[in-house]
């Protein structure tokens, strides 16, 4: 069950202002600031997430994926196994909405999709990774870290 | 991705961080300048009516509980339930406190450079509920924010 479920109208234009904030906080306090601001809002915003998979239930994360992305019209696919999660995607909205919009694309943008996941995982037996495989598409793994 | 639903949340930790570093009113101004790409030409052109078409717009996107309307006079907006405040507020994260603020900051400089004046009234922050009215410059008001009781 997810934390936070909305099912009512979207305001894409928020990925423009996502946008502004990557690009400002990078340009006025640095990478390392904004990585920071992002981890913090994966692990504090999402804190039912990363608790859950610290019990080794990955259940919201996969459901979080899946809502947001499928009602935000993305081109995706989800593979779960185990101990791993596989989520590709084939076409990012939030990209999509830049481009649709006009608007410059921050050289950081993506730092909100590995970032996030980073925070949401730290201090669990998960760990991210986030392979940018084109502008607008990327593969996103969690991997369980299995005791020896 | 952060979904554009959660956007208000990761806002709300940009503010916090903000916040310390006493770097809001800079970043306010720089919300500003990307919202006059939204609406700028729609308020000089169209004026009061182009500003109540834009919120007419943000009341059904954002899902805002709020009545418009307007007068020869002015452009009227009471939000009777904000739902960025309400999502933030409903957030294991938590507040910052400061965070009704960034709707003047961005709010006010772009309806001056339209040629128009604000009396915003945030009410109380920890209440997502504020008032706004737009009169045109010419009508010698100036712009104000206050927080009173409604």
């Amino acid at each position: 069950m997810l934390r936070y479920q909305e099912d009512n109208e979207l305001h894409r234009d928020f990925h423009g202002c996502t946008n502004l904030s990557i690009d400002y906080i990078s340009k006025h306090y640095g990478v390392e600031a904004l990585k920071m601001i992002l981890r913090k809002t994966g692990h504090d915003v999402y804190r039912s997430i990363r608790e859950k998979l610290q019990k080794g239930d990955a259940s919201e994360l996969i459901e979080h994926l899946n809502w947001f992305f499928y009602r935000e019209q993305g081109k995706y696919t989800l593979k779960v196994d185990e101990n791993e999660i596989i989520f590709e995607v084939h076409e990012c909205p939030a990209v999509r909405h830049m481009k649709k919009l006009g608007l410059p694309i921050s050289e950081h943008f993506c730092l909100q999709t590995s970032e996030v996941n980073a925070g949401m995982c730290e201090g669990t037996p998960w760990k991210s990774e986030v392979k940018l495989t084109g502008e607008g598409k990327c593969i996103q793994i969690f991997r369980k870290e299995c005791a020896e | 991705m952060i979904p554009s639903d959660h956007f208000v949340r990761f806002y709300n930790e940009v503010f916090k961080f903000l916040d310390e570093k006493k770097g809001l009113q800079d970043y306010y101004l720089e919300i500003s300048k990307l919202q006059e790409f939204h609406c700028l030409e729609l308020f000089r052109k169209k004026g009061l009516r182009g500003m109540y078409e834009y919120w007419d717009h943000i009341r059904i996107e954002e899902n805002c509980d709020m009545t418009l309307n307007l007068t020869d006079e002015y452009m009227e907006l009471i939000m009777n339930h904000c739902p960025s405040l309400s999502k933030v507020t409903d957030n294991d994260a938590g507040p910052c406190e400061k965070y009704c603020e960034h709707c003047p900051g961005w709010v006010v400089p772009l309806i001056e450079k339209a040629g128009y004046v604000v009396e915003y009234n945030l009410v109380d922050r920890k209440i997502p509920k504020c008032s706004i009215r737009i009169y045109p410059a010419s009508s010698g008001k100036k712009s104000v924010v206050k927080m009173e009781p409604i």
